[in-house]
Formats: C-alpha cells, sequence, structure tokens
C-alpha cells in the first residue's frame, strides 16, 4: 500500500466527522510517513507498520461518537454513540442485538404508556367535569392531575434508565477500544 | 495463548510507556511511534489514536514546532495530570510485576 492510498482510505473511512477533525487526523499520518521517509523507510513498510487504515478510522470515529455522547446527552448523540460501538465490530452483534432491540423496545414502551398516561390525566381533568355527570369537578381534576404526574414520573424513570443503558453500551465499547483490540494485531496479518 | 498474554500486556501498558516515555522529554508522533514499536511490537498507527485520547483525557498537551525538512511537527508533552498518571501506575505496575515476578521466580 502507497503512502496515497493509505490517507485516502483512512479519510474514506473518517467520512462524516467533521472536516477540521478528518484533516487533524490525516496531518498525523501524512507527517509519520515524512519523518519515517526522512528516516529511509519505503512507504509500503511504514504503510504496513501502520497497520489497517480501515481499522483506524472505525476507531477515531467511535472515539468521536462516544466524547459527542459525553458532552452533549441529546437522543441524536444517544443514537449515534451506539451506532459507532456496534460500528467497531469489537462486539458480537449477534449477542448484543437481541438484548439491544428488548432494552430498547422495553423503553420504547415505556415511553409511550407515559405520554398515553400524560395525555388521559389531561383529558380527565380538562374534559372530566363536562363529560362523566356525578362526580364532584375537584376530585376528576385531582385524578387527573395524579394520572399525569404519574405519566411524568413514568418518563423521567425511563429517561434515566435510557441514559444508563446508553452509557453501559459507551462503557463497554470503550473497554474494547481502550484496548485498541484489532489494530495491534501483527503488521504481518495485514492485507 | 502466549502469544495471546503477550498482546493483552501489551495493550495494558502502552498508555504507560507513552507516559514515561514523555516524562523523559517532549516528543513527535514518529518518534514515540518508532520508540514504542522498537520495544513492544505493535502496530505504529495505534499510537495516534492513543495520542489523542490521551490528549481529550488531558494528560497530555501538544504544540507545534516549525520543521525544515516538511510541515510542521507535533509535538507532545505531559501535563501535570499526566504525571500524576504516570506515578499511579508506575506504582502499580511495579506491585503488579514485583509480585508475578515473585511468584514466577518461586515456581522454578
Amino acid at each position: 500500500m502507497t503512502r496515497r492510498d493509505f490517507i485516502a482510505r483512512l479519510r474514506a473511512g473518517l467520512a462524516g466527522l467533521p472536516p477540521s477533525a478528518i484533516a487533524d487526523v490525516a496531518a498525523d499520518y501524512e507527517t509519520h510517513f515524512a519523518d519515517a521517509e526522512a528516516a529511509g523507510r519505503g512507504e509500503a513498510e511504514v504503510a504496513a507498520a501502520l497497520g489497517d487504515p480501515d481499522r483506524l478510522a472505525r476507531e477515531l470515529r467511535a472515539e468521536a461518537g462516544l466524547k459527542r455522547w459525553e458532552a452533549e446527552r441529546n437522543p441524536s448523540a444517544a443514537a449515534n454513540a451506539v451506532f459507532a460501538v456496534l460500528g467497531l465490530g469489537a462486539i458480537d452483534i449477534l449477542i448484543l442485538l437481541p438484548i439491544l432491540l428488548w432494552v430498547g423496545g422495553t423503553l420504547l414502551g415505556l415511553f409511550i404508556a407515559a405520554v398515553a398516561c400524560f395525555g388521559v390525566g389531561a383529558v380527565v381533568m380538562v374534559a372530566g367535569p363536562f363529560v362523566i355527570s356525578g362526580a364532584p369537578t375537584s376530585a376528576l381534576v385531582l385524578a387527573g392531575l395524579g394520572v399525569m404526574a404519574g405519566g411524568t414520573s413514568l418518563g423521567a424513570v425511563s429517561t434515566l434508565v435510557t441514559i444508563a443503558s446508553v452509557n453501559a453500551l459507551v462503557w463497554y465499547g470503550r473497554l474494547h477500544m481502550r484496548l485498541l483490540k484489532p489494530a495491534l494485531e501483527s503488521p504481518g496479518s495485514l492485507p | 495463548m502466549v502469544e495471546a498474554v503477550q498482546v493483552q500486556l501489551k495493550k495494558g501498558v502502552l498508555e504507560l510507556c507513552v507516559l514515561a516515555l514523555l516524562s523523559r522529554g517532549d516528543a513527535y508522533g514518529y518518534e514515540i511511534a518508532s520508540r514504542l514499536a522498537k520495544g513492544i511490537e505493535m502496530s505504529e498507527g495505534t499510537i495516534y489514536p492513543l495520542m489523542r485520547r490521551m490528549q481529550a483525557d488531558g494528560l497530555v498537551a501538544t504544540y507545534l514546532v516549525e520543521s525544515s525538512t516538511g510541515p510542521s511537527r507535533k509535538y507532545y508533552r505531559l501535563t501535570d495530570a499526566g504525571r500524576a498518571r504516570l506515578e499511579t501506575q508506575k506504582t502499580e505496575w511495579t506491585a503488579f510485576s514485583g509480585a508475578v515476578n515473585a511468584i514466577l521466580g518461586g515456581a522454578e
């Protein structure tokens, strides 16, 4: 592999990151090639010693995704982090995917239930006194408020569980990434 | 089996090695990569993700130095946090390797 191939594959693998971040990473390896050349090493030898550019790119992207999640806790960053860890290929996806689907499905159900509770509570509180005759208005308003509060707390609990789940996955991904597992294989085994 | 153990060990001590290397003086990427690759057999490319992470963790800081041969070089230096990390990891490593050596020695 030539220097040009290596940098091109690295850049392609990093697509999606901010251009400045890609330029920074590419600059690291460009400088490495230049320094190695100055030390009298050939391009192919240097590229082989550097390791697989696709794997390097995957690790760097995953790291960026996890950092974003740690900086901004929002649903988009969470999805980003989950996909980053999956994209790492460090985890057996056949084992992880069913667990992930189960946890995701349960949480989605909880969220829907929370929104439904809130809606039902609101309807009971506002429309109840007009529709349901016989019951005292204050009781209906209180009951509606109670159901709404229940929905809100259910939603809050679901949010906390979601954050904890994503954190657990991120921790798991880190565990594999900190070890730099695939990239540390001997250079001889690379294509 | 022996090979797997070696790889695990290398992974675990890579950060410690980088910290120790930088404690002796600032260095640029190629220096760190080639110095470590010489001692511990590893892909040189893994150094850069590691350095990036250590920089994000505040263990190392970077500065640019103009180079006569090519683009300006990025030098890494230890931060105070990095120095503190080196001390703890060094202590842990010494205790751990000492214990392992004692057992290995005792087995002979």
